[in-house]
């Protein structure tokens, strides 16, 4: 059976990583992006099933990338993954598939995504 | 209605009201020597008035003017206006009744109060004060429906059978013989109205007496319209500051969400993968543990810095007093080895009086250090100039940054300061939503213009110390 690929998009290396680590073992293809420019690439290129996606990458914002994906790729199932809950108020973040605040505890993000996955499938 | 004259000395026979003009008739100098005194009050008021910010203050001057002795000498007067298809009482001043009236003239006389004297330095408590004293007359003065009423336009004198059936309710409210009723006439209708009479004094209203009430009341609805209008701007700009601190909050609550949740997510979620599986390499066990050592150590300097902030506002030493034109001497002292090196001319413009704002000087001197860098950024291809610039704006001291370079792209240059936007000018300073984030926190603003083809204008505002 051929392995989801699931694509994180974070600014922060050490957390990157840990997903690595923690959705590998669970099954996954993992790939990972620490900006907007290095995600759009690899979206374009194809083979993502679904992305998780911080909202605050640095200076840039991911709230725009989530427009720009779910513009273009409106199948493409998309789990905002933040340190800020207030963020859910904003409605540009209504348009992501899930949201997760950010926790050392990933079940919350490992079970969303799991459910994207499924419902896309 | 009588004509009014008055005399220099008081003639012997001569009654005289409270309103200091003698009931006679004595030829043009008298006359010359009335009209004096009116545009010496007319005067008195509108100096008083151009202080007022408050429009109970503003009707405390006027209507104390129209009751003062050296004043028109009226016993006692009220503002009303028209609000909400209202006639609603705001002031009054002057006694309540004849046995207040004596008691307290006598008081006044005993003392030589002067009331014109006091109007320049009204008393805001003792303003209060007389709105509320007369509260009760005032409710009972105002009219819900005042429909059908107010069809006139010119003072006048009126009594208990007047036509009109707002002045019969105000002169029966009053129990006045003779009420002096000013109307005030916007274009839209009525205004509001000015009322007074001599219920105690029963003194005659002459016809220059009425006409210098009707230009005070004219000059009472002036100030009055000014300073309402200067107290919505003053609500307007206290619900701006407001918003832009919620602003700023949210945006420091994200940030500090950010910085700390972002570590502890990495040093817990590392924990608890090492605790599930732990690594056969003692090597790879090393580093996942470096992770965690260093993600904690973040958030031990996030919480370090947390509470720097906080107890520097605690005991107020977050903003100090220092020279605008100084710090930007210093810093552009600093960049210009690298503005020689870059080809870029780099002059700077301080004025000779000192600028002196609040803020923090460290953080200010950053954000200038942002602002030039990204100016000789900006310039370094073309060669161009870079003018650093300190001025007084108001109540600000402003430090401008402009420069030769390449304008804004149009997306970025609608919201130059607006976070998830990247810089038009690489930089190893701040972003600009940092810029505008630390200027806030100082209580000052950044400002942005590039109209003025060919510069490009950032500037950094602080509040002038006072």
């Amino acid at each position: 059976m051929t392995k989801r690929c699931v694509l994180f998009i974070d600014d922060e290396e050490g957390l990157l990583e840990l997903y690595r680590t923690a959705f590998e073992r669970l099954g996954y293809e993992v790939a990972t992006a620490t900006g907007l420019e290095a995600a759009r690439d690899r979206i374009n290129r194809g083979g993502i099933d679904a992305v998780v996606l911080d909202i605050r990458l640095g200076e840039a914002s991911g709230l725009q990338l989530l427009r720009e994906v779910k513009a273009a790729h409106p199948r493409l199932p998309i789990v905002l993954c933040t340190a800020y809950a207030r963020y859910q108020d904003d409605f540009s973040s209504w348009l992501a598939d899930a949201y997760v605040v950010k926790s050392s505890d990933l079940g919350e993000l490992k079970l969303a995504v799991k459910r994207c996955l499924e419902a896309s499938a | 209605m009588p004509r009014e004259g008055a005399l220099p000395r008081r003639p012997r026979g001569a009654r005289r009201g409270r309103a200091g003009l003698w009931a006679l008739d004595a030829g043009l100098s008298l006359r010359r020597h009335r009209s004096n005194r009116l545009l010496d009050l007319l005067v008195a008021v509108g100096e008083a008035l151009e202080r007022a910010v408050d429009p109970e203050v503003a009707a405390w001057i006027v209507l104390s003017a129209l009751t003062a002795g050296e004043g028109l000498g009226f016993n006692r007067a009220f503002l009303l206006l028209a609000r909400d298809d209202e006639l609603r009482g705001v002031f009054g001043v002057g006694p309540r009744s004849r046995e207040e009236a004596f008691r307290v003239w006598a008081e006044l006389s005993r003392r030589q109060v002067r009331p014109l004297e006091l109007l320049g330095e009204p008393d805001a408590a003792a303003v209060a004060a007389e709105r509320q004293r007369h509260a009760k007359t005032l409710a009972e003065l105002s009219l819900p429906s005042p429909r059908g009423c107010h069809a006139w336009r010119r003072a006048f004198v009126a009594h208990a059978t007047h036509p009109d059936r707002c002045v019969r309710h105000w002169v029966d409210v009053l129990d006045s013989r003779a009420l002096v009723v000013i109307p005030l006439l916007a274009a839209a209708g009525p205004w509001g109205v000015v009322l007074a009479d001599n219920f105690v004094t029963a003194a005659p209203v002459y016809l220059g007496t009425l006409e210098a009430a009707e230009s005070l009341a004219h000059v009472l609805r002036a100030a009055v319209e000014r300073t309402e209008l200067l107290r919505r701007l003053r609500e307007e700009e206290q619900q701006r500051v407001a918003a832009e601190h919620a602003t700023l909050l949210l945006a420091t609550a994200r940030s500090l969400t950010h910085e700390l949740i972002n570590p502890l997510s990495i040093a817990g979620g590392t924990a608890r993968e090492l605790a599930a599986s732990p690594p056969a390499e003692p090597a790879e066990l090393a580093r996942k543990l470096a992770i965690i050592a260093e993600a904690v150590a973040r958030v031990e300097e996030h919480v370090g810095r947390l509470a720097e902030g906080l107890a520097g506002r605690a005991n107020g030493t977050s903003a100090r007093e220092m020279e605008l034109g100084e710090l930007a001497e210093r810093v552009v002292e600093r960049f210009r080895p690298l503005a020689v090196k870059r080809h870029v001319r780099l002059v700077c413009y301080r004025p000779a009086r000192q600028v002196r704002v609040g803020g923090d000087p460290e953080v200010a001197e950053r954000c200038v250090e942002t602002l030039l860098a990204n100016a000789l950024t900006a310039c370094q291809v073309q060669r161009g100039e870079v003018q650093v610039a300190v001025t007084e704006e108001g109540a600000w001291g402003r430090l401008q940054v402009a420069d030769t370079g390449p304008p804004l792209e149009p997306e970025l240059a609608g919201a130059p300061f607006s976070g998830g936007m990247s810089m038009r000018r690489s930089s190893s300073g701040l972003g600009l939503a940092s810029l505008r984030a630390l200027a806030e926190a100082m209580g000052g603003r950044v400002d942005y213009d590039q109209s003025d083809t060919p510069w490009v204008r950032f500037a950094l505002l602080l509040r002038r110390w006072a």
